[in-house]
């Protein structure tokens, strides 16, 4: 993107600038800049802790930054939300108790300024089998679909779902995903939380991660599906170990050599490892290990630090 | 935000034991508390009968249980379910809320007014001129604003777990020492003397003036005035504390 910081502003769905927020000692959001563009499906990928629901709390207007600035659409969060262009579920969104599911769902398309019909939100976000049912009689993975409805009650040109899919069995998520999509393909932003990796390559066509509160990565899944895909290589090696020829294989992230043993970290391990043995040396007790995401986080941060110093 | 009230008011319909402890309630304490006093015997310096007067206590008592228990309670736990903060993700004004909540409150305290006043004139025989039995109803109706104000306090200061007991502590020990429950003129001179200045007491006595076709007592006035003024300005302020921190 060659857009200037003003344009980008502008036409932005979302602009955050230099946006820091912090509790206490701790730096929730650091320093964060990022601009999300109509019609982009975005997931913000990160572990957990890693500022997902505060920077979607200062998104939607639930908090304020310490410094720097957050607009939708150009304006404040709360001015948005009062137009009708945000709708959102949160994590630790709660529902009216004692009421039906159908009473809360009108409830929201009353408050939404331009809202759907009950039924058709119903039916989009699948609960219309149970709308006579009260809200606190509901398995987890309904209450989810609630709260998405909740989210969608109305014509909103952006929708932000953080963690939507909690607490649901694989099938259930796989579902939810598809009424995701949905939105996504009537032309809506939809901005969504996540910690699986899967779920956003599934459904994001853009990747924004997020560690100790600062973005660390930016791009298409494959992109940070291929970063994140590091698997960790270790081996044995006998005799003299030439460390300026290991250093030189391909796709290498990081490299630790303590006595015999060799510890690697690669973006591409099959690649590293055949690569290795065209160096001629033997390597004894070989193994490849996938690392979690949290770790291939740290990988791709150390790499960045690395590429920085 | 009318959708928000007639949803509240749907769910505290339905609701039995919040309509039982705020409606009927009431109406029987009236009855065992009443129901033996024959219809001549005087309450001490009040020239009402125990009935006449009984009625204003349980008529303010119906009022404040529907007030305060309707606010306090759900607010603290619908903070903590985070329903509060799903409500902000709306265009329904900040205060809405809390608004919403008060004014499904005031629909049941009204029956809850009405029915002791029925069950007193049918049972107990009580008899007042037309315009008192209006004035009565309205001004316990209002004054009941005095405790909703302090429900909704007491929803923003207390954690779910822990409003039940401050709600109940808050509630018996108003009705008691506010006389709503015995006449205050029972107590011990100390304890009347604490007693007339509680805010249930002043509630009672506007009522008790409309019965002695007398203007309600401008201190009376006064208490329940400077009383709204500090549960309301402490409910703005917890409320503002609580948006900016949640």
């Amino acid at each position: 993107m060659t857009m200037t910081a003003e344009t980008a502003t502008a036409t932005a769905v979302v602009a955050f600038d230099q946006v820091t927020k912090s509790y206490g000692d701790v730096r929730a959001v650091d320093g964060l800049t990022l601009a999300l563009h109509p019609g982009e499906t975005v997931a913000l990928l990160g572990p957990n802790g890693a500022g997902k629901s505060t920077t979607l709390d200062l998104l939607l207007g639930l908090k304020h930054a310490d410094s720097g600035s957050v607009a939708v659409f150009g304006t404040s969060p709360r001015e948005a939300i009062v137009a009708g262009r945000v709708g959102a579920m949160l994590q630790s969104g709660g529902l009216m108790e004692e009421v039906t599911v159908a009473e809360l769902v009108r409830l929201a398309c009353d408050l939404h300024p331009k809202r759907f019909k009950v039924e058709d939100v119903l039916t989009r976000a699948g609960i219309g089998q149970i709308a006579d049912r009260k809200v606190n009689k509901l398995s987890g993975g309904q209450a989810q679909r609630v709260r998405f409805a909740l989210a969608t009650a109305g014509d909103s040109d952006l929708i932000v779902l953080d963690e939507p899919t909690t607490g649901m069995d694989v099938s259930a998520r796989q579902a939810f995903w598809a009424t995701m999509r949905e939105q996504a393909d009537q032309g809506r932003t939809v901005l969504f939380a996540t910690h699986y990796l899967e779920e956003a390559d599934a459904i994001a066509d853009r990747v924004l991660v997020l560690h100790r509160g600062r973005l660390l990565a930016d791009g298409t899944a494959a992109e940070i599906k291929a970063k994140a895909g590091a698997r960790s290589v270790r081996f044995d090696l006998e005799g003299a170990i030439d460390e300026a020829a290991l250093h030189g294989l391909p796709f290498l992230t990081s490299i630790d050599v303590s006595g015999q043993t060799v510890r690697i970290q690669s973006s591409d391990a099959d690649a590293t490892v055949h690569a290795l043995y065209g160096l001629g040396v033997y390597p004894r007790n070989l193994e490849v290990a996938g690392l979690g995401l949290e770790q291939a986080f740290v990988a791709i941060t150390e790499a960045e630090e690395a590429k920085q110093s | 935000m009318n959708s928000l009230i007639k949803l509240e008011l749907a769910r505290a319909l339905r609701n039995r034991k919040f309509l039982f402890f705020s409606v009927l309630y009431p109406s029987i304490l009236f009855l065992i508390i009443a129901g033996k006093a024959d219809s001549t015997t005087k309450v001490d310096g009040s020239g009402l009968t125990i009935p006449t007067y009984m009625m204003v206590s349980m008529a303010s008592f119906g009022a404040l249980t529907a007030v305060l228990m309707g606010n306090s309670e759900r607010i603290a736990k619908e903070r903590e379910s985070g329903w509060v903060r799903q409500l902000r993700l709306t265009s329904l004004p900040g205060r809405g809320y809390v608004l919403a909540k008060t004014a499904s409150a005031a629909v049941v305290s009204l029956p809850s007014i009405v029915v002791v006043f029925a069950v007193a004139a049918t049972v107990k025989h009580v008899r007042l001129e037309a315009w008192q039995w209006l004035a009565l109803t309205g001004s316990i109706w209002a004054g009941s604003l005095v405790f909703a104000a302090l429900g909704v306090a007491i929803g923003y200061l207390a954690t779910g777990d822990a409003v039940r007991p401050i709600t109940m502590i808050v509630y018996f020990g108003l009705s008691m020492l506010g006389g709503l429950w015995m006449p205050a003129t029972t107590f011990p001179q100390w304890l009347q003397d604490i007693a007339k200045w509680l805010p249930t007491h002043a509630y009672a006595a506007l009522g008790q003036a409309i019965e002695q076709s007398q203007a309600p007592h401008s201190k009376d006035i006064a208490i329940l005035v400077v009383f709204f003024a500090l549960f309301a300005g402490g409910a703005a302020w917890l409320y503002r504390k609580d948006t900016l921190k949640a």
